[in-house]
């Protein structure tokens, strides 16, 4: 059995909408063991995407605890936080969110030049990942020169840069065409199985869903998890 | 790639902001590093005027002492009747005095020169004999205004002159003669040395020294005035009341209207002087007052421009934040953005500054002045001083590697300051709501 990256207890997060608090997250519990590859269902509005920014260090919990390779999150000041987010987490969104100006390797580099890596290091990390992803072709190319489904292949590279502990997935294929769906889809379960990645992927869509080994369901605030 | 890239990559996304954004502040910096020099030009045309006027003004004040000292002392106007060819002919006229008879005034406290001149003229000549001691020269060279004024021709009379004379031009154009010629004066000939041109004020003199004239008009040893020179303008009615008291028939006058004049023409120099003075520092007001305009105009362009770009990209923040950049990061690129936008700007405005420095010079401040037609002359029986007319000149301004230099790091600093606020928001935007803005 291997070890637990990601452990969350007790996680309860409110927010205010207008005048009315919002509560999308209530006492949620969850494991993740390295290497799996989690799908997390639910309907819209159920609290996915804010699971995903709270695993993500993108937000902060209201009380419990998110523990990332032992590392409590939650207690993190942001000054900290930028680093887990840099070294532990590879983001992959639904709109891609590719740095226009860039071109496809550059995309890749970001990703480890944040992260203090030298040129030419991040430079031959950056094509191997492409090619990786398929698209050694395309590294010149800007981000509005390539498909959308080329296009979140250069954002899957650029999750993988720095050999993160989880890649969080939100919504992959969400704008995606039928074909490239299945490409990407393809994709994450082959870094998976091949890589070990530890993927956890948002989607409401159960086609996708299914190609993890792990599907859970959130709804009232919870995770419940669908047995094989 | 780094951080550098980036910014430039971001500045060149957006050609036609950035091309709009870096017209309108390389046209300010383009004023900014004009505005220094124009000040330093201008200040010098004007204190090149200051100096002109304090000379003039130093002039006129010595003049003024020189004027203020003397006073003439002569007997009262008296009827003359002479023999005319057809009926007598009845004059006013200054009676003599004998030197001898007068010698105590030398001896009066606070005077320092008596000078005894004489002026005779006959009822049938159309002018005036004028007869001036030359056979001191320390008292020629202290009080100048003792000889003709405004020498158009020739020399002037000058110490151990005899047998010469300066004839007032209209004499002269009278007897027909030029400087080298003689002239027949009371039967006797004279030399002309020189011509003294025609003044509104002067007498139609022919001036030669105090001997000849005594002797072509048989009054050896007499004199029509005696001009006495005090020793300070603050004695000159002490002087006045101890000659009236020792020779209680001479009319002694002070060149009180000559004096009123005078220290008029000091009082305009003195105007003339506030008003440069007041130019210089309203010069440098203005250009500092409109650099601070342009600063702040410079820093709000940035500061605006950087704040939409921050809002634009927003969800480029989140992205950036999510793949680990920290707030530093986020900082330091928008401020490198701002500040490569208003380097680039700078450089832009030092080449217009170097072609259209003057010309914005001349535009943004206020012309200095400079001072036309000093000059002081003087005439027989006085001195005037002149200090012209002011007028306003435009400048030439030059842009030096300092100001170059100036001027970059200046655009630096704006960028840096107008980009601090933008950027200092796009590093604390928190990224989960960056992420959801669209």
């Amino acid at each position: 059995m291997n070890e637990l990256v990601l452990k969350i207890e007790n996680l309860t997060k409110t927010y205010k909408l207008g005048k009315r608090d919002v509560q999308p997250l209530i006492d949620l519990n969850l494991e993740v063991r390295r290497g799996e590859f989690t799908a997390i269902m639910g309907p819209s509005g159920s609290g996915k995407t804010t699971l995903l920014n709270l695993i993500g260090c993108l937000d902060k919990p209201t009380s419990g605890s998110v523990l990332i390779d032992n590392i409590d999150i939650a207690r993190l000041p942001e000054s900290q936080l930028y680093k887990i987010r840099r070294d532990k987490i590879g983001f992959i969104f639904q709109n891609f969110n590719l740095l226009p100006y860039l071109n496809a390797r550059e995309n890749v580099e970001l990703a480890m030049e944040l992260a203090g890596k030298f040129k030419g290091q991040r430079k031959q990390r950056a094509l191997e990942l492409l090619a990786t992803v398929g698209l050694s072709e395309r590294e010149q190319h800007r981000p509005q020169r390539l498909s959308q489904g080329e296009q979140q292949r250069v954002a899957i590279a650029r999750a993988l840069a720095n050999d993160p502990a989880i890649i969080l997935a939100d919504e992959p294929t969400g704008n995606l065409d039928k074909n490239s769906k299945q490409e990407i889809v393809k994709l994450l379960a082959n870094l998976n199985q091949k890589q070990g990645a530890t993927i956890i992927m948002v989607t409401h869509d159960e086609h996708i869903a299914a190609s993890a080994e792990r599907i859970l369901f959130l709804s009232d605030g919870k995770i419940q998890e669908k047995q094989a | 790639m780094g951080i550098l890239t980036r910014a430039t990559r971001n500045i060149a996304r957006r050609k036609t902001r950035a091309l709009l954004v870096i017209v309108a502040l390389s046209l300010a910096l383009a004023m900014i590093v004009s505005i220094p020099p124009s000040i330093t030009a201008s200040q010098e045309a004007t204190q090149k005027t200051i100096d002109n006027l304090t000379t003039a003004a130093k002039i006129v004040a010595s003049t003024v002492n020189m004027a203020a000292t003397q006073m003439d002392c002569n007997l009262p106007l008296t009827l003359r009747t002479d023999a005319g060819p057809y009926h007598n002919e009845t004059t006013f006229e200054r009676p003599l005095m004998n030197i001898t008879e007068y010698s105590n005034l030398t001896y009066v406290q606070h005077v320092t020169y008596v000078v005894p001149v004489l002026e005779q003229r006959a009822y049938d000549w159309p002018y005036t004999v004028y007869g001036v001691p030359l056979d001191d020269a320390t008292l020629l060279s202290s009080y100048p205004i003792l000889l003709p004024a405004n020498i158009t021709a020739g020399r002037n009379l000058q110490a151990g002159d005899s047998g010469v004379v300066v004839l007032h031009e209209r004499i002269a154009n009278h007897f027909g003669v030029a400087v080298g010629e003689t002239v027949n004066i009371f039967g006797r000939d004279f030399e002309v040395v020189g011509i003294e041109g025609q003044e509104a004020l002067n007498t139609t003199y022919a001036t030669m020294s105090l001997s000849d004239a005594q002797a072509i008009t048989n009054t050896t040893g007499q004199a029509s005035t005696f001009i006495v020179f005090a020793d300070s303008v603050d004695n000159v009615y002490a002087v006045k009341e101890q000659i009236v008291g020792a020779y209680p028939k001479l009319t002694v006058t002070i060149a009180q209207t000559l004096l009123n004049q005078v220290y008029q023409m000091q009082r305009q120099t003195n105007e003339q002087l506030q008003q440069a003075h007041e130019t210089m520092n309203q010069i440098e007001s203005t250009g500092i007052v409109e650099m601070g305009i342009i600063t702040i105009a410079d820093s709000a362009i940035i500061l605006f421009i950087m704040l939409y770009t921050v809002r634009e990209r927003t969800k480029e923040i989140g992205t950036l934040k999510a793949l680990g950049a920290s707030n530093t990061t986020i900082l330091g690129q928008f401020m490198l953005e701002g500040v490569l936008l208003s380097l680039i700007a700078g450089i832009v405005g030092i080449v217009i500054g170097i072609f259209g420095a003057t010309s914005l010079a001349n535009i943004l401040l206020p012309q200095p002045i400079t001072q036309t037609g000093i000059g002081i002359t003087t005439s027989g029986s006085g001195t005037w001083g002149g200090s012209g007319s002011l007028t306003a000149a435009s400048i030439s301004v030059t842009i030096t590697p300092e100001l170059m230099l100036f001027g970059l790091g200046f655009s630096v600093l704006l960028g840096a300051l107008g980009s601090l606020y933008p950027a200092w928001r796009a590093a604390r935007i928190r990224p989960a709501e960056a992420m959801r803005y669209e």
